[in-house]
């Protein structure tokens, strides 16, 4: 670091896709308030990782209240709301997502109310699936009760190695299931060539979103984890749609100009790093302009690429939706783990590793049984790990965290130096 | 000319005053307070008297980059490690107490800091944990380590929580515990966070305010590690090498 106050400024360029973002998701949010005002659809509530795809396909608006509560995270008031769901029992120590949303909820306020929701679209049905964690289960327990509505899911195996016949076998049997009772509540009759073709729509999405993140292999990369973290909504919330194809469409097409171009997301990237662990929410502008200033580059991270299901196959979509959902990074063993993430630190050229262990979600949290460390030893990439949590701003120490931050870089620049 | 090198902590600032031979030939310490600011006049108003400062300032600390004179500045850890690797001159380990952070830092034979780790988001085995249990306990810390030289035995306390280990004490009072043996106890206690922090390799420099004034704490960490150490004015050294990464 050089004469502080005299530091030249860096700053993240800017996407200009960011405006077909904002109306791509301007539009799926008004496609739910209609539904939820005029009765233009039913609505299904959907874990992040949940088959999205088959709820498209009988017709039903979908609404992913981890979306909610990343939104909610954003606006930084999460400790605003996180108390009201704690006097009504829910640790502050479980996910702050499920503690942000139900606390907001419990408080009658939303960031969609700007948007001219009275409130959260009320649900016809919430169908979770555990393959991420157990309070996915348990957040829409409390919303089924209170709405008195079906609450209905799948149950995926955790710590998964091999992706054994079985397992398959059991979670598809799991989501084909789920169609009878879907049926009850929805308007349209399960069709197996719309589903078909929504799992083939999720397939292109998903192709097009790993295209999207690959081209942080390019030095230096077009696209940082602060821009992705953002531009990751539609793969969230509408895939399935062709909504979602669309966009990435248009984004690849940009980040594939700035590659020709060469043009780095930061200016002048000379370290390339790896997020491990969710993102920060409500620091995503200032841990952005830190890097930056830092000349580091989140190239790649363990959470937008956990959105990239390609297994996805029209011809298979009961089978391919388990094999997809299942081989989800997050639900696998740690040896699992490890392999993938030592590919990901080769594909992308990586520096350094900055594990971000959150308080509330230790799923989330690689680096709590020995991980970094076996990692390391197999690698010599360096790594850091910092406190914090996803939503919770109470959890974060952002003093000591830039400290340490940019002490890391320094400790990347003088092996760098060595080398 | 001298060079000053400033080293803004949460609790204390510390600043040297370092020659054109690359030696500290002064230092002086003062409560950080409100001000980062007034800490640094402070020690400038002190040293003025004897020596013409130079500019700019070398700083560190949490405080690195909140003075409206110019500075350069560094992270303090990446300062330490210089300032250690100028005493030492050998690969090492350090482990640093401050008064809200305990660091652990490992160095290469170059002096490049190789690995580094924090505390977690508590202050249970920094300075500050130290400050609390005195102030609760009514005890000025200065007394803390001649106390602590007259234990005859070593209580263990448990609690991570300052607050909690505080209510602990209290029921050891109540039972009868001598002081002296829950303050070996309290100091046991920190060098237990910091071990855990990371495993140590090679030699161990102990730094930081909490060592320097409380060596008993020195002791304690050579009983565990018998290939270990605290230099003179060891809470100086970040300051110390804040200067040196820019000569």
């Amino acid at each position: 670091m050089e004469n502080n106050n005299k530091l030249e400024k860096t700053e993240i360029v800017k996407l200009e896709s960011v405006a077909a973002l904002r109306k791509t998701m301007d539009d799926y949010f008004m496609r739910l308030k209609d539904a939820a005002e005029n009765g233009t659809a039913k609505i299904a509530w959907c874990t992040s990782v949940g088959p999205a795809e088959l709820l498209y396909s009988m017709g039903f608006e979908v609404y992913f209240p981890e979306n909610h509560g990343a939104m909610l995270g954003t606006t930084k008031i999460a400790d605003k709301y996180i108390p009201s769901a704690v006097v009504k029992g829910y640790s502050p120590d479980i996910c702050s997502y499920l503690t942000t949303d139900i606390g907001a909820f419990l408080q009658n306020e939303t960031p969609l109310q700007k948007m001219g929701f009275k409130s959260v679209p009320k649900p016809d049905i919430l169908v979770y699936n555990t393959n991420q964690c157990r309070e996915v289960a348990d957040w829409f327990g409390f919303y089924a009760k209170h709405f008195d509505v079906p609450i209905i899911g799948v149950t995926t195996p955790l710590n998964i190695g091999e992706l054994s016949p079985a397992i398959i076998d059991s979670v598809s049997k799991q989501i084909m299931d789920l169609v009878p009772e879907l049926e009850k509540v929805a308007t349209q009759k399960f069709d197996m060539d719309k589903f078909r073709e929504r799992v083939g729509l999720s397939h292109d999405g998903c192709a097009l979103w790993r295209k999207v993140l690959e081209t942080a292999r390019h030095k230096p990369s077009p696209i940082n984890f602060f821009d992705s973290a953002i531009h990751m909504g539609p793969i969230v919330v509408m895939r399935g749609t062709q909504y979602a194809v669309d966009y990435y469409t248009i984004l690849l097409a940009e980040l594939q100009e700035r590659v020709k171009n060469n043009t780095g997301s930061v200016p002048k990237e000379k370290f390339r790093i790896y997020w491990d662990g969710m993102p920060l929410w409500y620091k995503l502008s200032s841990m952005a302009k830190l890097f930056a200033k830092l000349d580091a580059c989140i190239v790649a991270s363990t959470y937008c690429n956990s959105w990239i299901f390609d297994d996805l196959d029209p011809a298979e979509p009961f089978i391919s939706s388990a094999l997809a959902y299942s081989k989800l990074f997050i639900v696998r063993s740690d040896e699992v783990k490890e392999d993938v993430l030592e590919n990901l630190l080769k594909d992308f050229s990586i520096d350094g590793i900055i594990y971000h262990e959150s308080k509330t979600c230790a799923r989330n949290s690689n680096n709590r049984y020995g991980l970094q460390n076996r990692l390391f030893e197999k690698t010599s990439v360096p790594f850091l790990e910092i406190n914090g949590d996803l939503n919770d701003p109470r959890c974060f120490s952002e003093e000591q965290s830039i400290i340490a931050i940019e002490t890391f870089i320094d400790q990347l620049a003088g092996q760098k130096a060595l080398v | 000319m001298y060079r000053l090198g400033l080293d803004l902590g949460s609790s204390y600032t510390k600043g040297v005053v370092v020659d054109d031979q690359n030696k500290m030939v002064d230092n002086y310490c003062v409560k950080t307070g409100y001000s980062f600011e007034k800490a640094a006049a402070k020690i400038i108003d002190n040293f003025s008297e004897n020596y013409q400062l130079q500019s700019p300032y070398y700083t560190c600390g949490y405080g690195r980059e909140q003075l409206s004179v110019p500075c350069s500045s560094n992270s303090e850890i990446i300062a330490l490690a210089k300032g250690v690797f100028e005493l030492y001159n050998r690969k090492c380990s350090i482990i640093d107490i401050g008064g809200q952070d305990t660091k652990y830092i490992k160095i290469n034979e170059s002096g490049q800091v190789d690995k580094f780790k924090m505390n977690r988001k508590c202050a249970a085995g920094t300075g500050s944990f130290l400050e609390e249990i005195a102030f609760r306990l009514d005890i000025s810390p200065q007394e803390f380590n001649a106390f602590g030289e007259q234990a005859t035995d070593e209580v263990k306390i448990n609690s991570f929580c300052t607050v909690f280990a505080v209510s602990e004490i209290i029921g050891m009072i109540k039972n009868g515990t001598s002081l002296p043996n829950i303050i070996v106890g309290i100091y046991s206690s920190i060098v237990t966070r910091c071990i855990e922090l990371s495993p140590v390799e090679d030699y161990l420099v102990i730094t930081g305010g909490l060592p320097d004034t409380h060596p008993l704490i020195v002791k304690l960490f050579s009983k565990v590690f018998t290939n270990s150490g605290s230099p003179e004015h060891s809470q100086f050294l970040a300051a110390y090498g804040s200067v040196l990464l820019n000569k």
